[in-house]
């Protein structure tokens, strides 16, 4: 593999985003926040927790969808920035696997979690695991019955439109969804490590 | 260690290699894009089973109450007026855009708001829209003037009275102790 992942991580981990005068973060084609995690934990938790039985997947797939929109537009803002050029794009042989290890480089240096794959089948299917994330903070004690890395989920679907979904559509319509993610393992439900398996969607 | 402005907020960003994560000033902190506000926001919007708008404010109230309840303990910091100065850099500082407290009270106050991440992003992706969207931002208000005021939570209203999403130059907030 020629991705050095420890050298991406910390070239990456360095970065200082901060809001510029305007209190905006424009960078990668989007604006960037940097809130606490726990705001975004407790946004999902609640909504899915008072959603009740009848609507909870749906609840949940709606915070999946958030996900998957933003891990394919900021996805795609990360892979063509200069940073990505410069830590990232010299160490690439394989395009699009290498571009895939890439990213979870980065997803473990912004802090999204310390997550790598572990398995890839060039446009078929992608398993990853891991080892922290900050979804896995709704449980302080005890193991929850609901898996809840709904943005884990959407961004790892995403990340495989990106690499096999073809061209990237800056609406969003022709290049996404052409992959859906099923979370297998948890921390927050008393496993060792969280697991995401990608495949194609239907 | 980053220091900004005049009453100046110390923002302590540190990156834990063991579990890869980011912090400021003791709290997890992440990154993430206009498309994931904009569609929770939208989320909160449409959910017709509970009023999820409140929910994404009174989200903002707690985690930021506590944020800045505990920035201003371990700072010393006791002036209201330094409190909600602190308040908007570090709503600045966290991409959020440009707040100003216009005037502030134990009873009420006006904030407004001309530059924001959740309007601007939301009409970046969807254009403008008829009605104000900024929960987030309400409940930020209302964590701000809680601390600043040593009010308990759940204590003040905030109604966003003009929206950079509507059209407006600048979002207008009105602030109100229950």
């Amino acid at each position: 593999m020629a991705i050095d992942r420890k050298q991406v991580i910390e070239a990456l981990s360095q970065i200082e985003i901060i809001g510029n005068q305007e209190g905006l973060i424009p960078a990668f084609g989007v604006f960037i926040t940097d809130l606490p995690t726990r705001f975004w934990n407790s946004f999902a938790d609640r909504l899915v927790r008072n959603a009740g039985p009848d609507l909870q997947s749906a609840a949940e797939g709606l915070l999946v969808n958030a996900a998957h929109e933003c891990g394919y537009h900021t996805g795609y803002g990360i892979i063509t920035s200069d940073e990505w050029k410069a830590v990232v794009q010299p160490m690439i042989e394989r395009v699009p696997e290498d571009i895939l290890y890439g990213a979870y480089a980065v997803v473990t240096a912004w802090g999204w979690a310390k997550a790598d794959i572990v398995e890839l089948v060039p446009n078929k299917k992608m398993v990853v695991q891991a080892y922290d994330y900050y979804e896995a903070d709704v449980v302080s004690s005890g193991i929850s019955s609901r898996y809840s890395a709904y943005m884990l989920r959407g961004i790892s679907a995403a990340f495989m439109d990106l690499a096999y979904g073809g061209k990237y559509d800056p609406a969003g319509k022709a290049g996404m969804r052409t992959f859906k993610c099923i979370q297998t393992k948890g921390l927050e439900c008393g496993d060792d490590y969280g697991e995401f398996v990608v495949t194609r969607a239907a | 260690m980053a220091v900004l402005g005049r009453t100046q907020f110390v923002l302590d960003h540190r990156y834990e290699r063991r579990n890869s994560r980011h912090s400021m000033n003791g709290y997890d902190h992440v990154f993430h894009c206009h498309h994931y506000l904009a569609l929770y926001t939208q989320l909160a919007e449409d959910a017709a089973f509970m009023d999820a708008k409140q929910l994404l404010a009174d989200c903002a109230e707690d985690v930021f109450g506590e944020f800045l309840a505990r920035y201003y303990r371990e700072h010393n910091v006791i002036e209201p007026w330094q409190r909600l100065e602190l308040a908007a850099q570090y709503y600045a500082a966290a991409g959020m855009g440009k707040l100003r407290f216009v005037s502030a009270g134990p009873d009420s106050g006006e904030v407004e708001l001309t530059h924001s991440h959740v309007d601007e992003g939301w009409i970046k992706k969807w254009g403008r829209h008829d009605r104000p969207v900024n929960h987030f931002t309400r409940g930020y208000i209302a964590a701000s003037f809680a601390s600043a005021f040593g009010r308990p939570m759940r204590s003040i209203q905030v109604h966003e009275v003009e929206s950079i999403v509507t059209g407006a130059e600048r979002s207008r907030f009105a602030v109100v102790m229950k």
